[in-house]
């Protein structure tokens, strides 16, 4: 093992250091409307990993941004065209990576693997290396990472950063995390595992918000569920707007579009957009057939691919919901996936 | 990694002909063939309008063409229904599980084409005609709104010549058309067949409405759920099974679909 011990102070000029020759994403808090996101290093970016709240979107959508453009595309003079696909294979690395939301990176790679490989999602995800940290307490009110099983996560990361006696342990899980911290000043530590123990018998329990079953049963439940009336009863409240899936780690659902170029004519690019179960039209056919019409029955969908659709295909993952409290902290009705599941567990308990 | 999952390839148009006022039949010539199975379906583009799932119309074939019908039903299938032979359109796939032939060998078949159901089941029809001595009986019920809305007509006149299948062609209303088949919907004439249920495999494809009452048509001839094929729609953005558009319950329709065999929907209540 290479792992090592380190100040808060040596691993920021480290991050601040690893740039410009790579992008550096760490989360930081907005001036203008103080949420964090996750935001490219500058010499100057305050790096602190004690307190910094969820960000407002999940790193797992820098690997599936808001507008991808897929490929360009230009006429050919024999009347047919050619396409050259656009992938971005920029050297980034994530840092300050939550366990929850880097359980949600691994949920994402393994759907993006399923069937025949994404280009556009793996281009990125490839080129870019993984700096979780491990919380040593609930980042806020609405979290219920360690409920849903994801506060321990650590596959997927490159280096993991866990904070322990007021220093950061630094462990390389991968070749490429050894090679990354080579310029991390710290003393090297020869028993990480016993100092990984030390934290998290040091972190409060429970952790954060609890569900009233495990996600396991709450994935039994819901397959016993159908006209439920949490469904109705979330409709009503329910304003259409998305938020819960745009904001959502393992929502990945998109819609496609073409833009064409006004200079060039016939030339232009498509692009792909998120879209979500929740939006109107999502599952609406040519000639108007919605198969998927009612609110309640939407979100029913939502909350069965968090928490039961997906078992069948990835049973050594659990749940996909992993507990980071985005959908329900920024809900503009109020609700909130962790009352839905207890509600749909109580309802069914009937 | 293959970073032409996303890619349509180009095909030139062959053929294009008016079917009906609202369906045109399109014949294309791809660069390589496509090599589909029957029910399957490819991603037509239309590059700088977009992108639909469009059902593959003919049969399993080692060349390089392809023939669709096209609905104009939006502002892709409008320009779509409008191709001219010589113009060159985009396209993905094939897409999804389809019909695999060879579980129907030995057994009696019936197709229940509702409206342009037809147009995809044509690509099993085509093959089980032309092996037409590997299946018992053969039974094609068409059904359609009036007589100006047939689609084949040509052939579903070619098929009812031959002697060795049995054609029930229907409309909802004659609307004072001309029209020698029957009036009334496809269920109508599935009593009256004389079924033999232990040997039968039917395959359904048409509007959404159309398939509980023809599986309730058939399961009162005795036709478990496990002899029934039916052929879904469903929005699609991708047909590679990542967009999330088409999921029913816990399956995607365009990798796991769109022709499912009933009992595999049974504990499934968004799919009919």
């Amino acid at each position: 093992m290479n792992a090592r011990l380190c100040t808060e102070d040596a691993v920021a000029a480290w991050l601040r250091a690893l740039t410009p020759a790579q992008e550096v994403l760490f989360p930081e808090r907005s001036p203008q409307d103080g949420a964090f996101r996750f935001e490219p290093v500058r010499p100057t970016s305050p790096i602190s990993f004690a307190g910094y709240l969820p960000t407002q979107l999940p790193p797992a959508k820098v690997f599936a941004p808001a507008r991808d453009p897929l490929f360009a595309f230009r006429p050919t003079p024999d009347g047919s065209f050619e396409v050259e696909p656009h992938l971005d294979t920029t050297a980034r690395v994530i840092a300050g990576v939550r366990p929850c939301d880097l359980k949600a990176i691994h949920l994402m790679d393994g759907v993006n693997a399923e069937g025949q490989e994404d280009p556009h999602y793996f281009a990125r995800r490839r080129a870019a290396l993984l700096v979780s940290y491990a919380c040593p307490t609930p980042c806020d009110e609405r979290c219920f990472c360690a409920s849903t099983g994801s506060l321990d996560h650590r596959q997927g990361a490159d280096v993991v950063l866990t904070p322990v006696d007021g220093e950061l342990l630094a462990e390389p899980l991968t070749d490429a995390g050894v090679a990354l911290i080579s310029t991390l000043d710290g003393h090297a530590c020869d028993d990480p595992a016993s100092l990984v123990q030390r934290h998290r018998d040091a972190r409060p329990a429970p952790f954060g918000r609890q569900l009233d079953a495990s996600p396991a049963a709450i994935g039994q439940a819901l397959a016993r569920t159908w006209d439920a009336q949490v469904w109705l009863k979330n409709a009503e409240a329910c304003f259409t707007c998305g938020t819960c899936v745009v904001v959502c780690p393992t929502c990945y659902c998109f819609d496609t579009e073409d833009e064409a170029s006004l200079s060039e004519p016939g030339s232009g690019t498509r692009y792909r957009s998120w879209d979500g179960c929740l939006l109107q039209d999502f599952a609406v056919v040519a000639g108007g057939h919605d198969f998927r019409k009612s609110l309640a029955g939407k979100h029913r969908h939502r909350v069965k691919r968090k928490f039961e659709y997906h078992n069948g295909r990835f049973p050594e993952d659990g749940a996909f919901c992993v507990g980071c409290g985005r959908c329900g902290a920024q809900c503009t009705a109020g609700i909130d996936i962790f009352h839905m599941a207890n509600d749909v567990v109580a309802e069914e308990a009937k | 990694m293959s970073a032409d999952l996303f890619l349509p390839r180009p095909a030139r148009v062959l053929e294009a002909r008016k079917f009906t006022a609202r369906e045109t039949y399109l014949r294309l010539a791809l660069d390589a063939p496509l090599g589909h199975r029957p029910g399957q379906f490819v991603m037509v583009s239309l590059l700088g309008l977009g992108e639909a799932p469009i059902s593959i119309s003919s049969g399993p074939s080692d060349g390089n063409e392809l023939e669709m019908v096209v609905r104009d039903a939006g502002s892709l299938t409008q320009v779509l229904c409008a191709k001219q032979a010589g113009d060159v359109i985009g396209l993905r796939g094939p897409f999804g599980s389809g019909f695999h032939l060879e579980q129907l060998y030995g057994r009696d078949v019936l197709f229940v084409c509702g409206g342009l159901g037809l147009v995809p089941l044509r690509s099993l029809i085509l093959p089980v005609l032309a092996q037409r001595a590997r299946f018992g009986r053969v039974v094609l019920i068409s059904g359609c709104r009036t007589p100006a809305d047939e689609l084949y007509r040509d052939e579903l006149d070619a098929w009812a010549a031959r002697g060795d299948v049995e054609v029930i062609r229907l409309v909802d209303r004659t609307e004072h058309q001309p029209w020698s088949g029957q009036v009334g919907l496809v269920t109508a004439p599935i009593p009256n067949l004389g079924l033999n249920p232990d040997k039968l495999v039917a395959a359904l494809c048409g509007p959404p409405v159309m398939y509980k009452f023809v599986v309730l048509a058939l399961r009162g001839a005795g036709v478990g759920n496990h002899q029934i094929f039916v052929d879904l729609e469903r929005r699609m953005r991708c047909g590679v099974g990542k967009c999330g558009h088409c999921q029913i319950n816990d399956v995607t329709c365009c990798t796991q679909g769109p022709v499912f065999r009933l009992s595999d929907l049974a504990d499934r209540p968004e799919a009919l």
